[in-house]
């Protein structure tokens, strides 16, 4: 399932990445990552992933949010899976003021809260990217 | 800011006392407007901007006192002096009590009317510096939230995280041993997570009301509890406690904010089981009583002491009498009384030690048949 999968990692704490980054690859994932927004768009740009990881509060404030608006723009970006990881539900409640838990920054994205359990972020990932080929398989 | 000239504006009737006052000031570090009626001297107000106003009380036109209220309404720290010209000590005294800093009798010398303007000056520097503070304390406040956020929950977030990763990638090499000090360290490093989420919750939980009061809606008691009573289940069975919830059927809806409601029926639910005994009931009630909702949850459980009684809604207050070791961050019932306050509800407790406690949570019930069609609101209903 994970085979050949590529997915890239926004998120400006190398620490933290590196705990998730290890899980991913031991589980058969091809991880790229960036540690901050420019260089994440950047790389959303040239390359192709399978899934975006993405951290929301980044730099000088919620920069991941600004990331998930441009994709959700771009026309061969949107349909992506993001799964957001970030330590701010609370924070979240009132950047979206009634989308508290789950705000939908693109059309197909979830929102785990870091840190993040092995099995939860294998479970998430494999099921966000096949519910994006399913669609696609759809047309 | 030193530098800058103090503004005072004056405003009287008489052309005498407005030139005899302007001269008076004249040379020291100020800036002197005059207006010789109360329609003109509260258009002042607003374009001069003054630090201090002297109002005479008996002027045609607007009078005095509603004068001095407008001054009040438009900017609270700017100092009004009154001067009185029928120099009764009651029309003084009504004065201040709207809000007047001080009052001048007619006649007065250049020496008194100096002297009152020097002091009126100091107030508006100490109001000035008192409301400064107060926004900085406030700006502190929620700073202070985004750096504990950030600066210490992340560190602590990452650890955690690369403690699952090395279990992960280590699962087959790990002695038991080895695996259950991994346990460990996730088990006190989730408790680490948990208190800095609750210490976060009490700074912000202020702040934060105040913008979910933007997205206030409908709320469906039944599933609030529903919800709240899930959240606790484990918790109670682990210790073979009985919830018994009864609701009224049908209940009106309440207007606010599910999360957080939810959270504060979670909170006292929690309580509740954590001062039980083992295999005791806990009992949840819904009623609406005088157009409120009554959200009763009552145990059997240790209860609380008279002296304790009036702290129990503070910060850091923690029962004694946990008959396990479950001890708590001291902040439930304070973040609840918040959260429900902040919805324009009230929260009560009765107990007594060795018989158990009854909390009660009244929230304003919403007239459904006034907002929106009904079909509308069945759908918000059903969504939240």
């Amino acid at each position: 399932m994970s085979k050949g999968k590529r997915l890239l990692i926004i998120d400006d704490d190398p620490d933290f990445v590196e705990g998730i980054l290890s899980i991913l690859e031991t589980a058969g994932y091809e991880v790229e990552t960036a540690y901050n927004p420019k260089d994440g768009f950047d790389a959303l740009e040239s390359k192709q992933y399978d899934l975006l990881l993405l951290d929301i509060m980044m730099g000088r404030g919620a920069e991941g949010v600004m990331i998930a608006r441009k994709m959700r723009k771009d026309p061969k970006l949107r349909e992506m899976p993001v799964l957001i990881i970030t330590g701010i539900r609370e924070q979240i409640a009132y950047l979206f003021p009634g989308q508290p838990m789950h705000p939908h920054f693109v059309e197909v994205d979830e929102l785990v809260e870091k840190p993040v359990e092995p099995d939860f972020l294998l479970e998430r990932v494999s099921a966000l990217i096949k519910a994006a080929e399913d669609r696609k398989a759809k047309g | 800011m030193g530098e800058a000239k103090s503004k005072i504006l004056i405003i009287d009737d008489e052309e005498v006392v407005l030139d005899s006052c302007t001269q008076i000031l004249e040379g020291g570090p100020y800036h002197v407007a005059t207006a010789m009626d109360g329609t003109f001297g509260l258009e002042l107000v607003q374009e001069f901007q003054p630090d201090v106003v002297f109002v005479d009380l008996k002027m045609p036109g607007i009078q005095g006192f509603e004068v001095l209220d407008r001054i009040h309404s438009f900017d609270p720290t700017i100092v009004a002096i009154v001067i009185t010209g029928y120099a009764t000590v009651s029309s003084a005294v009504e004065a201040i009590k709207k809000g007047a800093y001080d009052f001048l009798p007619k006649p007065f010398t250049p020496d008194e009317f100096r002297v009152i303007t020097r002091r009126g000056l100091e107030r508006r520097k100490l109001v000035q510096e008192t409301t400064a503070l107060r926004r900085e304390r406030e700006m502190l406040r929620e700073h202070f939230a985004a750096i504990v956020s950030h600066e210490l929950k992340s560190p602590i977030g990452a650890v955690q995280q690369n403690l699952f990763s090395l279990e992960y990638e280590l699962s087959d090499l790990l002695t038991e041993d080895q695996s259950s000090r991994i346990e460990r360290m996730k088990s006190s490093i989730n408790d680490l997570l948990e208190l800095i989420r609750t210490w976060l919750r009490v700074i912000t939980t202020d702040a934060d009301i105040k913008k979910l009061r933007e997205s206030f809606q409908p709320l469906s008691v039944e599933s609030m509890i529903s919800k709240a009573v899930e959240s606790v289940e484990t918790h109670a069975n682990r210790k073979d406690i009985d919830l018994v919830v009864s609701l009224e059927s049908p209940l009106k809806p309440v207007y606010g904010d599910e999360i957080t409601l939810v959270e504060a029926l979670v909170n006292l639910m929690s309580n509740a089981i954590k001062y039980s005994r083992m295999g005791s009931q806990i009992f949840v009630n819904a009623e609406e009583k005088e157009n409120e909702i009554l959200i009763t949850v009552a145990d059997r459980g240790v209860g609380i002491s008279e002296e304790d009684l009036p702290f129990i809604f503070g910060d850091f207050y923690v029962g004694e009498l946990s008959p396990d070791t479950e001890r708590g961050s001291g902040l439930g019932l304070a973040i609840t009384r918040r959260i429900v306050e902040a919805h324009g509800g009230s929260i009560s407790v009765d107990s007594a030690l060795g018989k158990g406690s009854t909390f009660v949570i009244r929230l304003p019930a919403m007239n459904t048949e006034r907002h929106n069609e009904p079909a509308q609101d069945e759908g918000v209903l059903a969504n939240s």
